[in-house]
């Protein structure tokens, strides 16, 4: 009996088909972008948050815990961006492969220098991260970091196919350097810009902008009709080049502040499939710097 | 040598004492001292921001750096930082500590005592622990963390006026491979749907009927194991087994057997139908030995227990300022033993099977709730036959119920309830308003599905 449960239970275990590709699992699309990118047709991706998504809101969905129990590699944002629905989805996922300290878990924050780390913090505060701003992929600097330590991760899952992800990381890497000399060239150096969320930190450090004001007046927390008549009179003397948000977050407030103090209003797609033709993270910042021109 | 060296330390000391400073002269020497120190620290401080631009520069260059041919083998590219950890990093330290206060205003037409008296006839003798005016549910304390590579491990202490109660505490296997769990300890079985939830999670103040009839408020926290298969299969289905000493007064009682004497079984499967909609069903089913006082009054029940469930729930969540949930249950028990009265000692057979329902819906537009509940009990089936004689209780116990709750933030919210109760088949109704207020501080909550 003893012995027909325990085969029962090999059988089980050793049943599940070995597959030619390895299963990425990506948070985020930008993330799933990059490791497309660097895995091609030697992986499988699938990304549980879609661009519409907030990913400090979502549900650990049952769709999303199949997903991670297949994953052999899962590929995160970090930074507690995803601290509502990552803990609970690695421990429901059953997955051995993926859990923190294991191979099979990458928090590519890790890789970057985050900015805006937090000393003390609590909640009054609104969305604060303590581990610093955690949105830190419009940032070429940044993504190049992350994709180095992302191929590494790779060729540790699958050693077999080592030397293609690492050819995979250079003509990434080249076509990075490229676009960058172009990008850097966009004139944004010494623009002055007021943003609803704190999201565009590491691209106004990576091309010399500012960020001289904020609609929020505490991350993620709606501001008071107080603040925004504040920032009216003030924005209007600014000298700024336009008011920045993203699809999902304070379009109406940053329209309605635009049109009284006549400063442009700009939505700045904030992930890969945000807006039609952004299909990978190069167009994505293509169109992000476009959008800040 | 080092206490040579204090030795030398005091006798100058004792020496230099022995000299008459004036007062002056010591604070002037303690003046320029300080001045020194302060010069140091500044040389420190100079020095460091200096290193600190030298690494910068030193970074930016190896970022400039061209790529490296492929052919070669890149060296191990170095994190910048340590991995931060899923957990909130040692700004919330190990292990992670949350607080929820759970606290509500009644209201009612009746009395207290009414109310801790009003069981519903045929199910339960047992009455609602609640009162008119300021009522404090609980300040739930949840502990939890990895042990090790091998377990994570959770607490839940919910602190009451009463005292503490260990309501769970038990570990998760995170070490096993392909789908399998194991969790141990005491913990809410994964029968059902609110069963497995906290209290403080619902979106009603309070449990519908077919748990109050059938399991009590709060469902059941059993000390036991439990094992989860999450089925490799192109959508989501996970088995489960309990096994369950059975300490839950109304569906088995601790003195039941002398050993284990509950088992429980589940399936759930969920299916997304598009990009925004969810559903989760499945089966339930728990069965045991049971020994309990709340069948009728002054009598003890001794027997078996058996309790099916069916729960369905459906999510749409468009976006993050809308959505729509629809959740409900059914539960089947059956139970069949002997009821003994507890002043004469004659005992009479008795068979139950009983049945009730739930349905509740929830639209959610931006940081507000609106949501609606219907409970009955005997629903298909209301059999109780004492001594092979169908009793009759009269008509079907019902309940409906409305609610509004706001969210301050994903950590406060504020709750108000209305229920039009009508389980007490022969007495009054009872209206019921609560004014709810629950508040999360510490870790931040999972956001289970």
């Amino acid at each position: 009996m003893k012995k027909l449960l325990i085969s029962f239970l090999l059988v089980l275990t050793l049943a599940a088909p070995a597959v030619a590709k390895i299963n990425v699992v990506a948070t985020l699309p930008w993330i799933g972008s990059i490791a497309g990118d660097l895995g091609k047709d030697k992986v499988n991706i699938k990304v549980l948050v879609r661009p519409s998504q907030d990913p400090h809101q979502i549900e650990a969905k049952p769709s999303m815990i199949l997903a991670a129990r297949n994953a052999d590699l899962l590929m995160y944002n970090g930074l507690d961006l995803e601290i509502g629905f990552l803990p609970i989805l690695l421990e429901s996922s059953r997955n051995n492969r993926i859990q923190p300290g294991k191979s099979g878990n990458l928090d590519c924050s890790q890789f970057i220098n985050a900015i805006e780390k937090q000393e003390t913090v609590d909640r009054s505060m609104g969305d604060v991260h303590p581990l610093g701003n955690p949105h830190y992929h419009l940032s070429a600097r940044n993504i190049m970091q992350v994709a180095r330590g992302m191929s590494q991760a790779l060729a540790k899952s699958d050693p077999e196919n080592a030397s293609v992800y690492r050819a995979n990381l250079a003509s990434l890497e080249s076509r990075l350097q490229k676009k960058q000399n172009q990008w850097s060239k966009i004139p944004l150096r010494g623009k002055k810009y007021i943003a609803y969320h704190k999201f565009f930190e590491y691209t106004a450090r990576d091309y010399g902008f500012q960020i001289i004001d904020y609609i929020e007046e505490k991350p993620g927390i709606p501001p008071s009709a107080r603040h925004v008549s504040k920032l009216l009179a003030s924005a209007k003397k600014s000298g700024a080049s336009g008011i920045l948000t993203t699809a999902y977050y304070g379009k109406k407030e940053v329209h309605a502040l635009a049109q009284k103090t006549g400063l442009r209003s700009i939505v700045v797609p904030h992930d890969v499939g945000s807006a039609a033709g952004i299909n990978d993270w190069f167009s994505l910042m293509d169109a992000v710097l476009k959008s800040l021109e | 040598m080092k206490r040579g060296f204090i030795f030398f330390i005091l006798l100058c000391s004792l020496a230099t004492s022995g000299h008459v400073f004036a007062q002056s002269d010591i604070e002037s020497r303690i003046r320029a001292l300080e001045d020194v120190l302060k010069k140091q620290a500044e040389t420190i401080k100079a020095q460091q921001i200096m290193i600190d631009d030298l690494k910068a520069q030193i970074n930016k260059k190896t970022e400039v750096a061209a790529a490296p041919e492929s052919k070669e083998k890149p060296a191990e590219v170095q994190p910048v930082q340590k991995a931060a950890g899923l957990f909130g990093g040692a700004a919330m330290s190990n292990p992670n500590i949350s607080l929820v206060l759970n606290t509500y205003g009644y209201s009612s037409n009746l009395t207290t005592e009414e109310v801790r008296n009003r069981g519903i006839a045929g199910y339960t003798t047992r009455g609602i622990d609640r009162r008119n005016g300021f009522n404090l549910e609980a300040a739930e304390l949840a502990l939890y963390a990895p042990v090790d590579s091998f377990f994570n491990l959770y607490a839940t202490i919910p602190v009451t006026e009463d005292g503490a109660e260990l309501e769970e505490a038990y570990f998760v296997t995170t070490c096993l491979p392909r789908g399998h769990q194991i969790k141990g300890g005491k913990f809410k079985s994964g029968f059902g749907r609110l069963n497995s939830q906290h209290s403080h999670v619902w979106d009603f103040v309070d449990a519908p009927l077919p748990y109050r009839a059938f399991i009590g408020d709060e469902g059941f926290s059993e000390k036991g194991i439990q094992y989860t298969y999450l089925l490799p299969l192109p959508f989501y289905t996970i088995v489960g087994v309990e096994a369950l000493q059975g300490d839950n007064d109304m569906l088995f009682g601790s003195d039941a057997a002398s050993g284990i004497h509950a088992y429980t079984a589940f399936f759930k499967a969920s299916l997304d139908i598009g990009n925004n909609s969810t559903i989760l069903f499945g089966p339930s089913v728990v069965t045991g030995k049971t020994k309990t006082d709340t069948v009728a009054a002054d009598s003890d029940f001794s027997g078996d227990t058996t309790l099916y469930g069916l729960e369905f729930t459906y999510k749409w969540q468009p976006s993050k300022d809308r959505g729509f949930k629809i959740q409900s249950e059914y539960l089947l028990r059956t139970q069949s033993g002997d009821l003994t009265d507890a002043g004469s000692g004659l005992g009479q057979s008795l068979e139950r099977s009983q049945d009730g329902l739930y349905f509740q819906g929830i639209y959610k537009q931006a940081d507000w709730e609106f949501g609606a509940r219907y409970d009955i009990l005997g629903l298909f089936k209301d059999d109780y036959t004492l001594a092979g004689e169908k009793q009759d209780w009269g008509r079907r116990p019902w309940r409906a119920s409305g609610m509004i709750n706001y969210n301050f933030s994903e950590f406060s919210l504020l709750r108000l309830q209305y229920n039009h109760d009508e389980s007490d088949v022969t007495g009054k109704p009872n209206d019921e308003l609560f004014l709810q207020f629950i508040f999360t501080i510490g870790a931040h909550p999972a956001h289970k599905f």
